[in-house]
């Protein structure tokens, strides 16, 4: 009986109590792993400095593995996505109430989060026209996408074909400028046919990695759809 | 690929770091496609399985078969990337520790050449305080389910009785003065290695063993190096720019792998340092760690240039900081105040000035209260409402002004403020009264002045000991 590094979901980390498995944290580690860049991504935009953003990301994940705090993020519901960004915002909540004692009774400057409008869904970063939000769901689909073709991509050179990866890896999209499959079936020593049969063999291959990703990161396999679909709104906005 | 093209399909603007190059997008546009075509199976979407992450361990036996002279006996330890088993190694009738590992990169034929370039420099180092490698290798495994062969990487090494720094810090084990032998042979280790231009890059207690002679050995040095994708191609993912959770991560390694030198452990090690002392790690404005535990303010200094932001702020070389740390410890101050009596780790060294202070008004008062007993004097509202008046905000002030001195994160003493300010208040309404009120108030008078006098002056200057007292105690926020 072989034992998966993730056999576990992430959530059991908040909701099993005392007896948590080194299996979820494990879970919840490997997620942060992939995720923690949208955070960073969303601290940049809330604070005034790169340093302090940095901070917050590098002292959110250690409270949030160590010490599991959640804040009143409720791990049960919803996704990991939201669950991350909720916790990520009591997080720095606290982290400015400490530094307003602080400031109080030492003096110092608190740090400089955009606290007093709590909500900065109307702050707009003017170098890229995105909110902090929607910079932490830009930045998160790009985290998910960047996962799923690299383990696309593992795969591929796995089966010893690296090579038809980068070469066929636009037509995932349909980009792939001027190239034809049947260059393609030149450069490669392949038939125009079976280079038509492999794209579309890594397109399919794409979907379903897309939604084993997903599926880290909801509570159900009922949710990928609907997560894809409001993934993909967060694109267009 | 520049870095803001627009995408040939969409038209959509690609962020600088579109995964693959690809537009995000399109890539979501694939994904939603494919809601009436290649519906998966249920088992390759539920979080539970996930055969093809090819993340999951070989059991004991399959790995055995592999290591004919091995007596492979347990696992002792997995992460992420890989697994260590302890075992024995027959002819040499040594322990070993065997550690698998799986990198994200393990499949592209240059991490091959790549793991054994580093695997050999790695072997090469040879110190005290470092984890020996005695062998390394590859063996393709089977796959049980899926018959595929996949290949492991695998060092054979110094297997360490001990625990590490993480479980000793979680049981709450270290003194530390004990941390300040520690540190000085994590100095010694990583110096060795810069020296042969080997860079940790992943400094942290979990790789920092102890042995039972409490000697120092530290574990998978270069091999965040060899698993974070260093030769091949960035722009892929754009994600990927660090490995792991950015814990102990020097501030120019959140930015990029590239220009990561040897300072970088040095940061990491000063994380280390930090934690040691006060439980805690140093993220935001941190207090110096004197702030925050009963350590001497003379390493306040050591500590914080280990965390300086700006790499070239730092110590340049871990064996700065050796010398730095072994001469404050010679220096006859240990980091902390060891408690004297109760042995719990608190400073008890009281305020002089409140305590003569209070001391003063207890002396004074006592006496009083002994005379009291047999005189007769009849102004008490008087002296004390004027008592009250003076020692109320006196003890506001000394509440205020200890929050400020005292480590971050501390309150004021709530009560003393609340108790004072009653005092105050009640003090500056009946000195007033006994001029306004004229006798109005004189009915309530006991036979005896010198006994609420006396009584108020011993209360207020035991109060003032207790503060003076209770403000030296380092808090646990």
């Amino acid at each position: 009986m072989e034992h998966d590094f993730r056999s576990t979901h992430w959530s059991a980390v908040f909701t099993a109590g005392q007896g948590v498995s080194s299996e979820a944290r494990q879970a919840l580690a490997s997620l942060c792993e992939i995720y923690w860049y949208p955070l960073y991504a969303y601290a940049v935009r809330r604070v005034a400095t790169v340093d302090e953003a940095q901070d917050l990301t590098q002292a959110f994940f250690t409270e949030l593995l160590e010490k599991n705090f959640v804040g009143s993020a409720d791990p049960e519901r919803g996704r990991f996505r939201a669950f991350l960004l909720t916790a990520f915002k009591h997080f720095m909540a606290k982290q400015w109430q400490k530094e307003k004692a602080l400031k109080r009774g030492g003096g110092r400057q608190p740090i400089s989060l955009h606290f007093p409008s709590a909500d900065s869904t109307w702050q707009i970063d003017p170098s890229d026209g995105l909110t902090a939000e929607q910079a932490y769901d830009q930045q998160w689909v790009i985290a998910l996408l960047g996962q799923t073709l690299d383990r696309l991509q593992r795969e591929s050179e796995h089966a010893g074909r690296g090579e038809q990866f980068a070469a066929l890896k636009g037509f995932i999209i349909g980009n792939h400028g001027e190239t034809t499959y049947a260059q393609i079936a030149e450069d490669l020593n392949m038939s125009a046919a079976a280079v038509k049969k492999s794209a579309s063999r890594m397109r399919a291959r794409y979907r379903q990695l897309l939604r084993e990703e997903i599926a880290q990161t909801v509570s159900g396999t009922d949710e990928i759809e609907d997560e894809i679909r409001s993934l993909f709104r967060t694109l267009e906005g | 690929m520049s870095q803001t093209t627009q995408c040939p399909t969409c038209g959509a603007i690609l962020p600088p770091n579109a995964p693959a190059g690809l537009c995000p997008k399109c890539l979501m546009q694939v994904g939603l496609e494919s809601q009436d075509q290649a519906v998966p199976s249920p088992d390759a979407v539920a979080p539970t399985m996930d055969q093809t992450h090819s993340k999951s361990l070989p059991n004991i036996t399959t790995l055995s078969s592999e290591f004919p002279d091995l007596e492979i006996n347990e696992l002792i330890g997995q992460g992420g990337m890989g697994a260590v088993y302890s075992a024995r190694q027959i002819k040499l009738d040594r322990q070993v520790a065997l550690k698998i590992i799986r990198p994200e990169s393990a499949d592209n034929p240059s991490f091959a050449e790549r793991f054994n370039r580093e695997a050999r420099t790695l072997a090469r180092l040879s110190h005290p305080n470092i984890v020996s490698v005695y062998d390394f290798g590859e063996v393709a495994l089977k796959s049980e389910n899926s018959g595929q062969s996949r290949t492991l990487y695998y060092f054979l090494m110094e297997y360490i009785d001990g625990a590490n720094l993480r479980q000793i810090l979680q049981a709450g084990e270290l003194q530390s003065d004990r941390a300040l032998t520690i540190v000085p042979q994590i100095c010694d280790a990583l110096q060795y290695a810069h020296d042969e231009g080997v860079v940790h890059r992943d400094i942290k207690p979990e790789n920092i063993l102890v042995d039972r002679r409490g000697r120092v050995k530290i574990a998978d040095f270069g091999l965040a190096k060899l698993t974070s994708d260093e030769d091949t191609d960035h722009s892929l993912t754009g994600t990927n720019q660090v490995m792991g959770t950015p814990r102990y991560m020097a501030p120019e390694q959140m930015e990029s792998t590239s220009n990561v030198d040897h300072r970088a452990d040095i940061y990491s090690l000063g994380v280390v340092f930090y934690e040691m002392l006060t439980g805690e790690l140093p993220f935001g404005r941190f207090d110096p760690p004197s702030m925050r535990a009963a350590v001497d303010q003379q390493w306040d200094e050591v500590v914080l240039r280990t965390l300086e932001k700006e790499p070239q702020r730092r110590y340049q070389q871990a064996s700065e900081v050796k010398s730095d740390v072994e001469r404050m410890s010679e220096s006859k101050s240990e980091p902390a105040h060891v408690s004297t009596e109760s042995g719990d780790g608190t400073n008890k060294t009281p305020h002089i000035g409140f305590c003569i202070f209070g001391g003063v008004m207890s002396l004074i008062g006592l006496p009083m209260f002994a005379l009291a007993l047999f005189t007769s004097v009849n102004i008490v509202f008087f002296w004390l409402g004027m008592g009250l008046a003076i020692a109320g905000p006196a003890c506001c002030l000394i509440a205020m002004a200890e929050s400020s001195r005292l480590p971050a994160g501390t309150r004021p003493h709530m009560g003393v403020l609340a108790l004072a300010l009653t005092a105050s208040l009640v003090g500056f309404g009946i000195v007033p009264s006994r001029f306004l009120l004229g006798s109005g108030l004189d009915y309530f008078n006991p036979q005896n002045a010198f006994v609420w006098i006396a009584i108020g002056l011993a209360l207020g200057g035991g109060f003032f000991c207790w503060i003076a007292w209770e403000a030296q105690r380092p808090k646990e926020s």
